[in-house]
């Protein structure tokens, strides 16, 4: 299992650098995993989107319909875009320590 | 020939890299696993007769080559489709027939390698399944049955996508049982979610039916659908709410997906699960299974219900067709001045080629688009969206489908000049969305549901055109 290392961080990920292992994630984890989603430094945008996918998994176990994403963040997805440019599955989900999603996603 | 060519691949040094993960590469003895995991299969299945069959005609005479979209661009002999067939027919001849037998012990022959293994294991998967080669070949070989086989065999022996193990493991035997581990609590809170934008846009409170008894409809769409696709789930929702339907549908919270990668790679798992699928429309005693917009898994349902049911088999409907009919019997009303943008529809191969959807949508479309503009070729002719067979859902090859199974799509589209590409079928509308973002085509694309959405009068709610106000209001205010 390949393991990605960024400063102090060092965690378990898939091949395409997804937690293996979601409940190590934390704050400085999001970090270092944004920089290989060509994110340079998470804003408070940024949190709003990942802290909201985070709180969501947590109680759900799997990410929000993309729409309720939007709505609840108040962002539209060309947005979100912006923010995580693999957009809100692959990118986002990826800094708040979501696994891979699977199926036809 | 193919001989000479598979010996001369097995002692290549070097091999072009495997598409697609695969959970453990390092399997061992792959000739020996293949060879017998191919023997299982002959044993259990018809498909021997079918392979005597093919052996006995040919597989060499190329004219597959023009209509494969693969190939085309590629231009690798690898990927012409009897070719790729030839692989799996030679070892056959070779294994398991007497002729191949004889020839390997008199001197001559050759047998199955782990690197022949490898090969096949790249080819099978070279292929979208989109079966536009079946449309040519004199000799009516189905190269994609073929290939199907093939990948059936080589998971047999331990060797598949790992994007589509663990999808169909967690359908199969996860807590979720679906392919995108979509919790039920996480179901009911997204059909609460469309049911408050429901309200919100469409003027009506409704309520999704969850595990309602005696239904005539059970509903199953691919579950990708309530993670990605609010527009085509509402337009399936505004329909069976404006015919009057809304009492005579359920959604089963035990079995929501209609998903069946089995499809593409494992005809064990494909049956296992056709029988989660009637499992549940049995538990829930519904009518009739109605299908969401998903090629592949309307055409699975469709074809392999009758053939695994047993006598649990049930109707199986696709949620275009209950659309056609319900414009057709006058329950619902497209308002046909709401879609002013030039429209075009993409058949998937698995409900067009391979299936009997070709016209439905067609008539729907006409019925409230002004100005709908068909690809060339189309229908069961159309070209395969570049992410057929399993592909799409493994993101790996991403690149692969962008620059060479889809570009012939991309370049297809273009030239149609449509602003809007209709496409029913969560595969397809995956890789269009991404052909649209990497060949930059000034398009958009969606489910056939979200532009009926769009177009549907609503009882007691809002009408198009009263919905169509308030947006134009809200985009100047």
């Amino acid at each position: 299992m390949p393991t990605f290392t960024h400063g102090e961080v060092s965690i378990d990920v898939d091949e395409d650098g997804f937690m293996s292992e979601p409940d190590k994630w934390n704050e400085t984890v999001a970090a270092a995993i944004a920089t290989t989603e060509g994110v340079e430094g998470l804003t408070e945008e940024h949190w709003k989107v990942v802290n909201y996918l985070r709180d969501y998994y947590l109680k759900f176990g799997v990410a929000p319909m993309i729409r309720k994403l939007c709505k609840e963040t108040g962002f539209k997805l060309n947005k979100i875009y912006e923010l995580f440019p693999s957009g809100p599955a692959k990118g986002a989900c990826k800094v708040a320590g979501l696994p891979k999603p699977t199926g036809c996603v | 020939m193919a001989t000479e060519v598979l010996q001369q691949d097995a002692q290549a040094p070097a091999r072009a890299a495997t598409l697609y993960h695969i959970e453990n590469p390092e399997v061992e003895n792959k000739a020996e696993r293949f060879l017998n995991a191919f023997a299982a299969v002959l044993h259990f299945t018809d498909y021997k007769a079918l392979l005597d069959s093919y052996c006995a005609s040919s597989a060499k005479c190329g004219r597959c080559v023009a209509s494969c979209q693969v190939y085309q661009v590629s231009r690798d002999p690898r990927d012409i489709p009897c070719y790729r067939s030839n692989l799996l027919l030679d070892v056959y001849r070779r294994h398991f027939t007497v002729g191949g037998w004889l020839k390997a012990h008199i001197g001559g022959g050759w047998s199955l390698t782990d690197a022949l293994v490898d090969e096949m294991a790249d080819i099978f998967y070279r292929c979208t399944a989109c079966r536009r080669c079946t449309l040519e070949c004199p000799l009516g070989i189905d190269h994609g049955l073929i290939t199907r086989l093939g990948r059936y065999i080589l998971s047999m022996a331990g060797i598949a996508p790992k994007a589509l193990q663990v999808s169909v493991r967690e359908q199969l035997e996860g807590e979720t049982r679906n392919t995108s581990k979509l919790p039920e609590p996480a179901l009911v809170d997204t059909l609460e979610f469309l049911a408050e934008e429901m309200a919100e846009s469409l003027g009506v409170k409704l309520e999704f039916p969850l595990d309602q008894p005696d239904r005539d409809y059970g509903f199953f769409c691919a579950v990708s659908d309530y993670l990605m696709e609010p527009d085509t789930l509402m337009g399936n929702a505004a329909v069976l709410y404006a015919a009057g339907d809304w009492d005579r549908w359920t959604i089963g919270s035990r079995n929501f997906d209609a998903i069946n990668y089995g499809l593409f790679y494992s005809d064990w798992h494909l049956e296992r699960i056709i029988k989660r699928l009637v499992g549940e429309a049995k538990r829930l005693r519904a009518g009739t299974l109605l299908i969401g917009e998903c090629g592949h898994a309307s055409r699975s349902a469709c074809q392999f219900v009758p053939v695994f049911a047993g006598q649990d088999e049930l109707p199986v409907k696709s949620f275009i067709e209950y659309t056609l009919e319900c414009i057709e019997d006058e329950r619902i009303h497209l308002d046909p001045d709401i879609v002013t943008e030039k429209v075009t529809y993409h058949d998937p191969c698995n409900i067009a080629r391979s299936g009997w959807i070709v016209e439905q949508p067609r008539r729907i479309l006409r019925s409230f688009v002004k100005d709908f503009v068909e690809m060339t070729p189309h229908g069961r002719t159309n070209y395969c969206c570049g992410g057929g067979g399993g592909l799409v859902s493994m993101d790996e090859t991403h690149e692969w489908r962008m620059k060479v199974a889809g570009r012939v799509k991309a370049e297809q589209i273009r030239a149609t000049e449509a602003e809007i590409v209709v496409a029913p079928c969560a595969n397809c509308k995956k890789q269009l969305k991404e052909l649209v973002d990497y060949h930059e085509l000034p398009c958009r694309v969606m489910g056939l549901h979200d532009l009926v959405l769009r177009a549907i009068d609503i009882p007691g709610g809002k009408s198009a055109r009263q919905r169509q106000d308030e947006a134009a209001l809200a985009a100047t205010a």
